[in-house]
């Protein structure tokens, strides 16, 4: 069946002289954005002045092209206008300028289950649901066997929709709407639909419309669904196309722009630091400057090895949670029993890598155990900006008694991004009365010797 | 023209919502749907009561004078003060889901006028009863004057329910505007009392409902058929006023979604 189904789908990538079936161009939309809107009469005649209002232009010369069996995904950040743009298309709203064709019948999943009755059974919701997508009873007879089975509600489906939970909802929803035998979908953030099984049927459902011929549109800020599932893109932006045409073209596109903006939006938070950390150091409040706040081109000659906290501070140590073997907050482990060290970090600056490293101290400040991810040959790839590395321990075996817990960060020249030396204390205890520094797994045997009887 | 097309595809819809509101209306009650002859015929007792011993009237049978102009009157005016408020009772699906916003109206007159039918059963069985009799010729004309009357409420529903979006109280205001207006229908007199009025009457003739009206009362009161003048004004009058129902709330239907 797949072998089939790829074949069909690599024969539609042939031909692309199917017919346009959705066609918008140069779409304008404005809303009105009242100061202090009077809906009555009343208000509108005594109160004109409140009726004032700002245009406020969401989208500005929009294009769409879409041809049969195609899959177009629009990307863009919130109030680019892209949930907008799909309000034209579905018609629920009328551009100010362009205009629209749209060829074939139009089924949505914007607002799921926004025409349910609550008091009425699933089924006769089915025929209301289904009557305003414009079908008639014969059609919607014909295809309620195929809606109830989706929905997978069984005999729930006779019951008044206000008992339903609200993946029971959502599902039985989503099966009308894609059981209406559209020749064209709008989706607005599909992935709210049911559970995660009922996602992932959603889905082969999805591609199986799309290899018979149906003609998609998505909404959706998960940027790889919109991937995967898409063979077109746009990406709109401040009310204009950005970028447009092969999904994955369009995809890096928005891609890049999303790592610009949030580099910009760091290094914005670094200069507010910075500023900050100045105005610390002048008050005499600051325990630990990084380097890198004082001066952004500060290298290693910059950091001050002197203190009990030094760095640059492209990365920083935020917080470390000591948990002992139970899970629980704590800084008194049992001797013997796993621990961990929670170190939450924050990337102020991006590097190239980062690598943690810790160290237990004894009481006289003599190290007695160091280590760091790349002595350990651990992975140091840090999934996003803020996060947490822990140091696990399997089995702790320093002997009873206090210790220091040292933490850093350094990058991949070794420089400290942020040492701190003297992080916090935590306590072994043990109710054996062994004497040291640690703990040497050990057990002992006897064997007596035969006496040499001479 | 491509509206009446779309509404026909929708059709489905329309016989949803006007189901919905019949059964929907006395859902809870004891009696159920027995109330939608049930309510009339006490309506009408109370009529026959207060005008036969209260205040007694020249006219035969006064009672049943009121009572077939009443009821039309009754649709006509549920259908365009209550029907203000049927697109913004449905704001929610409005500003969620596409469909032809011309359902909206054209469900709750249908619904309204399917009430009037029904109603009308009682109206023959107590007419009968009286032992007015019925003139069949008449009575072929009683189809034509209601579907002229459907027309003319629903191309006015559709104007006071578009506008009712933009100025909410237009519903509070058009229940008083709609007393107003009966008073100037020959609801509860009959035309003969203005005679000599000659500016007076002008007004009842430009006024759509009097026309109506009368063709009602001819038919089920006098038993003659309506005057072919009473009937082509009453028909031009439904025309004109279906045809700009249609195009105002054409109009002003594009930014329902915004204002709701």
């Amino acid at each position: 069946m797949s072998e089939h189904s790829l074949h069909a789908n690599d024969l539609y990538k042939e031909k692309p002289e199917r017919k346009v079936v959705i066609e918008a161009t140069g779409i304008h939309k404005k809303y009105r954005v009242y100061r202090d809107k009077g809906y009555s009469l009343k208000e509108k005649v005594l109160f004109w002045k409140r009726n004032r209002y700002e245009e406020r232009w969401v989208l500005r010369g929009v294009n769409l092209s879409v041809r049969q069996g195609e899959a177009v995904g629009l990307l863009g950040v919130n109030g680019c206008g892209k949930s907008t743009f799909l309000k034209l298309l579905s018609r629920i709203m009328s551009p100010n300028e362009g205009q629209i064709t749209i060829d074939g019948r139009v089924s949505c999943l914007i607002e799921l289950g926004a025409g349910f009755h609550p008091d009425l059974s699933g089924r006769e919701n089915i025929y209301t649901n289904a009557a305003i997508f414009g079908l008639t009873k014969k059609e919607i007879d014909a295809r309620l066997q195929d809606i109830i089975k989706f929905s997978e509600l069984g005999d729930y489906i006779d019951n008044p929709v206000r008992t339903y939970s609200s993946g029971m909802y959502m599902r039985l929803a989503f099966s009308v709407a894609i059981n209406v035998d559209a020749d064209i979908l709008l989706i607005d953030e599909i992935m709210a639909v049911g559970d995660a099984n009922f996602q992932e049927k959603c889905f082969k459902k999805l591609r199986q419309l799309k290899r018979d011929g149906m003609t998609i549109v998505i909404v959706s800020h998960d940027i790889n669904t919109i991937e995967s599932f898409c063979d077109k893109g746009i990406w709109i932006s401040e009310g204009k196309c950005a970028s447009e045409g092969d999904i994955k073209k369009v995809v890096k596109d928005y891609r890049n722009f999303l790592d610009k903006e949030r580099q910009a939006a760091l290094a914005k938070e670094m200069e507010e630091r910075r500023k900050d950390a100045k105005l610390r150091i002048a008050e005499g409040k600051a325990d630990f400057v990084p380097a890198a706040f004082l001066d952004e081109n500060a290298g290693e000659e910059d950091v001050d090895y002197g203190h009990n906290r030094f760095g640059l501070g492209h990365a920083v140590i935020t917080d470390v949670v000591m948990r002992d073997h139970e899970g629980k907050m704590t800084s008194v482990f049992m001797q013997g029993k796993p621990c961990s060290m929670e170190i939450h970090y924050k990337i102020n600056k991006e590097g190239k890598e980062y690598i943690f490293g810790m160290a237990f101290v004894s009481s006289d400040n003599y190290i007695v155990y160091g280590t760091n991810q790349r002595r350990d040959e651990s992975p140091t790839m840090l999934p996003s900006s803020v996060g947490r590395v822990t140091f696990n321990v399997h089995n702790m075996n320093l002997a009873p008694g206090r210790y220091i817990f040292s933490v850093s960060i350094i990058d991949d020249k070794e420089v400290p991004m942020d040492f701190y030396r003297n992080y916090c204390e935590f306590e072994v205890v043990s109710d054996h009365k062994n004497v040291g520094v640690i703990q040497v797994d050990h057990d002992w045997t006897i064997e007596g010797d035969e006496e040499d009887d001479v | 023209m491509g509206i009446f097309k779309e509404l026909y595809n929708y059709r489905q819809m329309i016989v949803g919502f006007v189901k919905r509101d019949l059964k929907g209306k006395y859902k809870a009650s004891v009696l159920g749907f027995l109330w939608t002859f049930i309510n009339p015929l006490l309506q009408l007792l109370v009529y026959t009561l207060v005008f036969s011993t209260i205040m007694r009237s020249d006219k035969e049978q006064y009672y049943l004078f009121l009572f077939v102009a009443l009821i039309p009157w009754i649709f006509f005016a549920t259908s365009i003060s209550g029907g203000a408020g049927c697109v913004v009772s449905q704001s929610t699906m409005v500003t969620k889901i596409y469909f032809p916003r011309e359902v909206l109206p054209v469900s709750y007159v249908t619904s309204a006028f399917v009430n009037m039918l029904l109603t009308y059963i009682v109206v023959f069985a107590v007419t009968i009863f009286a032992g007015r009799g019925l003139n069949p010729v008449a009575i072929l004309y009683l189809p034509i004057i209601m579907v002229i009357e459907y027309f003319l409420a629903l191309g006015i529903a559709m104007i006071t329910s578009a506008l009712t979006v933009y100025f909410r109280d237009l519903e509070y205001i058009l229940s008083i505007v709609t007393m107003a207006w009966q008073f100037l229908t020959p609801v509860m007199y009959d035309m003969d009392m203005l005679e000599g009025h000659t500016t007076i009457l002008k007004i009842f003739y430009i006024n759509p409902m009097t026309s109506i009206i009368m063709a009602y009362r001819d038919i089920m009161y006098y038993g003659q058929r309506p005057k072919l003048t009473t009937l082509t004004t009453a028909a031009g009058m439904g025309v004109l006023f279906t045809i700009l129902g249609f195009v105002v709330f054409g109009k002003l239907k594009r930014r329902f979604a915004e204002e709701l």
